[in-house]
């Protein structure tokens, strides 16, 4: 056994890595999403929650889920990110899965989370706090949701809002990454009842340990990032030698793989923390594996040479992706700002 | 009462008067002070049965599992307790003579161990077998019911302080490499033995070279079948990780506190880019205490060897940050002598470079985890 993997975790992985195996058809299939736009596989999707039943792993069982909690997110996120999987499972079955588990009354959760336990609805998740123009940007997936669960700030609460996207405005962006759905979006007035109202610091928390699901992508990511490599510099001969045999190209791989092995501890630090330490233990993980697969995607692409830098080899799709991540919700530097306040007792 | 709160309350009752004073003290670094205060206390671990925990009760110990060995190696360093004058003999005499040696070496050599009473040190490094350990030059032959040992080993943490030493020495006259070689239990004191300690860049001195001029040990001594003592030698190196492991990062993890609390106190905490260094400090070191728990809680995989390169890392820049911290009071040696802090700023220079520089733990990593290519080895 895999400390902290059960047995039963580890068939999940293998099933999932199997299925994703096929979808991402030895790189081909990065091309065919980055240029079919929506950057989502809606029927690849439809696949993965619903026939293979992935979407339901970390949904709590007494909601129709398989209640394999934080670890069994991590392992279906680290594969998603080892196959760059075009696909909303972390806007609807982490983001909007955790705040609606947090906030939702008994009826609304009931409802609600097994519809997402059963693949039957995408929900993205937007943040009225970041208006900027008008607009909230890096709303991922809305552009191919059914709801939209919005946090409004009021004077002294956050109010959650779960509505049909058909009443936003919706723009797609079209990003660097390419692989992903980034939406930004507006609202005209909001027909419908808030379904929550809850604390902003309460409301932040929950949210701020949803975000980090991403961390397992990223050491997915990472992980993709060295095999890929490994595999290269064996083959390529220089000097009548395969490049792997360089001490400079070896000591740049053992780097790669302290960074990798790294973040993974600090991804399953986060996996396993009891909740009293949740807050620190996300911002320690945000700040590591984000920092770790940016290194790891750049030192990738230049252990190939020339050819890492070309659009046809995979490499730059994990780069961007990677460059992502760390973006998305803050810098890692941001993050270690906000684990100082830990550091002496203070709160963030 | 729990094994743990038993040796809590154990150190809480016998860590004082004399003993205070060699609390929090001895770690790598600043292993030359307080030796005999620091064997008394040894010997007094040794009579309440803390040493050799994890043997089989038939040798004196008390069957712990590691994950026990592991809380009680946590709950000493929590209480300040010292650096152990008695850590060679335990973490690597001691599992290398129970894997290798014979029942009769196991009653020679475990009681002084176990009783705190044998102190010992490690013979491996010599000035042209760094790295390249298997290139010893130093012989020994078997003459009679004796074994003769000449040549010379260099960088011997605290020999000066030992009773016995274990020698890799190269038995076979003529062989090259990891073949020929022994391994050996050498008792220092005699005639032909001659410890020089080396002062190091931190002003201390806890290497040594020993040089050996007709030096005797006992036939029976040899652990292990001549000609195979690099097997032995590098199965000594496999016990150096294991249950001590937290235990050390208790102690980083008092040294970080100290730091933070000195970076309030001088407001270098208001500046937002040592606050942040000081947070990913933080953030390692849980990273660390992760790295550990996958390693002795699960089947240990490949990962277990990035944890020398990492701490190492760590630590030396753990103590950059605390010399960013202090500033130019960081130049003053309050009473003469380097402060803890000025220690680890010193020392940690050697974190990554001694048992196995960072370098080589790089080859390790790429080789033995990643499967690359071996290094081509030179034909001089």
């Amino acid at each position: 056994m895999t400390y902290p993997f059960s047995d039963e975790h580890q068939l999940i992985r293998d099933s999932a890595r199997g299925w994703l195996s096929t979808w991402y058809d030895a790189a081909a299939k990065l091309p065919k999403i980055y240029d079919g736009g929506l950057g989502v596989d809606l029927a690849a999707w439809t696949d993965f929650a619903v026939q293979q039943g992935f979407a339901a792993i970390s949904i709590p069982e007494a909601y129709g889920g398989a209640g394999l909690g934080q670890l069994g997110r991590a392992v279906i996120m680290e594969e998603i990110g080892y196959h760059l999987f075009a696909s909303p499972f972390f806007s609807t079955c982490c983001l909007a899965a955790d705040l609606i588990e947090a906030f939702a009354d008994e009826a609304t959760k009931a409802r609600e989370l097994e519809a997402i336990a059963q693949g039957a609805q995408i929900i993205a998740f937007a943040d009225a706090r970041a208006l900027n123009a008008g607009r909230i940007t890096g709303v991922l997936d809305a552009s191919v949701a059914d709801k939209i669960l919005l946090a409004v700030p009021e004077a002294n609460a956050i109010a959650l809002y779960l509505l049909p996207a058909g009443q936003f405005d919706i723009v797609q962006n079209k990003t660097m990454d390419g692989l992903r759905n980034h939406c930004s979006i507006a609202y005209d007035g909001l027909e419908g009842d808030a379904f929550a109202r809850c604390a902003a610091p309460d409301f932040d928390a929950v949210l701020r340990v949803a975000q980090t699901a991403l961390v397992h992508e990223s050491v997915g990511g990472a992980q993709r990032c060295l095999d890929i490599t490994l595999d290269y510099t064996a083959q390529r001969v220089q000097f009548d030698r395969p490049i792997a045999s360089f001490q400079a190209v070896k000591h740049r791989c053992a780097d790669m793989y302290i960074a990798l092995e790294s973040a993974r501890s600090a991804a399953l630090y986060f996996a396993v923390a009891e909740a009293h330490e949740a807050q620190e233990a996300s911002l320690i993980a945000r700040g590591w594996c984000h920092e770790s697969y940016f290194k790891v995607a750049g030192d990738a692409i230049q252990l190939h040479g020339g050819i890492g830098f070309t659009w046809d080899y995979p490499l730059h799709y994990f780069f961007k992706r990677a460059r992502h991540n760390r973006a998305l919700y803050g810098s890692p530097q941001s993050d270690y700002l906000q684990l100082a306040h830990y550091l002496t007792g203070t709160d963030g | 009462m729990s094994l743990r709160e038993e040796f809590r309350d154990w150190l809480t009752t016998n860590l004082v008067g004399d003993f205070e004073q060699i609390r929090w003290r001895g770690s790598p670094g600043d292993e030359d002070g307080h030796a005999e205060l620091r064997r008394q206390w040894e010997q007094k671990m040794g009579e309440a049965g803390w040493i050799g925990i994890g043997w089989p009760e038939a040798y004196g110990g008390r069957d712990c599992s590691l994950m026990e060995q592991v809380e009680l190696n946590e709950e000493y360093a929590a209480h300040g307790g010292p650096g152990r004058a008695g850590h060679i003999g335990e973490t690597l005499v001691a599992p290398t003579i129970f894997v290798h040696g014979t029942e009769a070496q196991k009653h020679k050599f475990l009681p002084g161990i176990r009783n705190g009473t044998t102190f010992w040190c490690q013979g491996y490094s010599e000035p042209n077998a760094g790295s390249d350990l298997s290139n010893v030059r130093t012989k020994a032959r078997l003459d009679g019911d004796v074994w003769v040992i000449d040549g010379q080993k260099i960088w011997t943490s605290l020999a000066h302080e030992s009773d016995w030493i274990f020698v890799l020495a190269r038995a076979e006259e003529g062989s090259k490499g990891r073949d020929g070689l022994v391994f050996l239990l050498v008792p220092l004191d005699q005639d032909g033995i001659d410890i020089r300690p080396i002062r190091q860049m931190s002003g201390g001195k806890e290497f040594n070279e020993v040089f050996f001029d007709n030096v005797r040990t006992d036939a029976d001594n040899v652990i292990g079948e001549v000609g195979d003592g690099w097997k032995v030698a590098m199965a000594l190196l496999g016990f150096e990780r294991g249950a001590s492991t937290l235990g050390q990062q208790m102690q980083f993890r008092g040294e970080l506190a100290e730091m933070v609390a000195l970076a309030k106190q001088n407001g270098a905490f208001d500046d937002p880019s040592i606050r942040a260094r000081l947070a990913k400090a933080h953030a390692g070191l849980q990273v660390m205490r992760m790295n550990a728990l996958r390693m002795l809680r699960g089947t240990a995989g490949p990962e277990v060897m990035i944890s020398k390169i990492f701490w190492a890392s760590w630590h030396r820049d753990l103590g950059e940050l605390a010399m960013d911290i202090m500033g130019d009071a960081g130049e003053i040696l309050e009473d003469g002598t380097l402060s803890r802090l000025q220690k680890i700023f010193l020392f940690s220079r050697a974190d990554t470079i001694y048992g196995g520089t960072n370098q080589i733990q790089r080859n390790i990593i790429a080789e033995r985890a990643l499967g690359m290519p071996k290094e081509p080895r030179g034909k001089a």
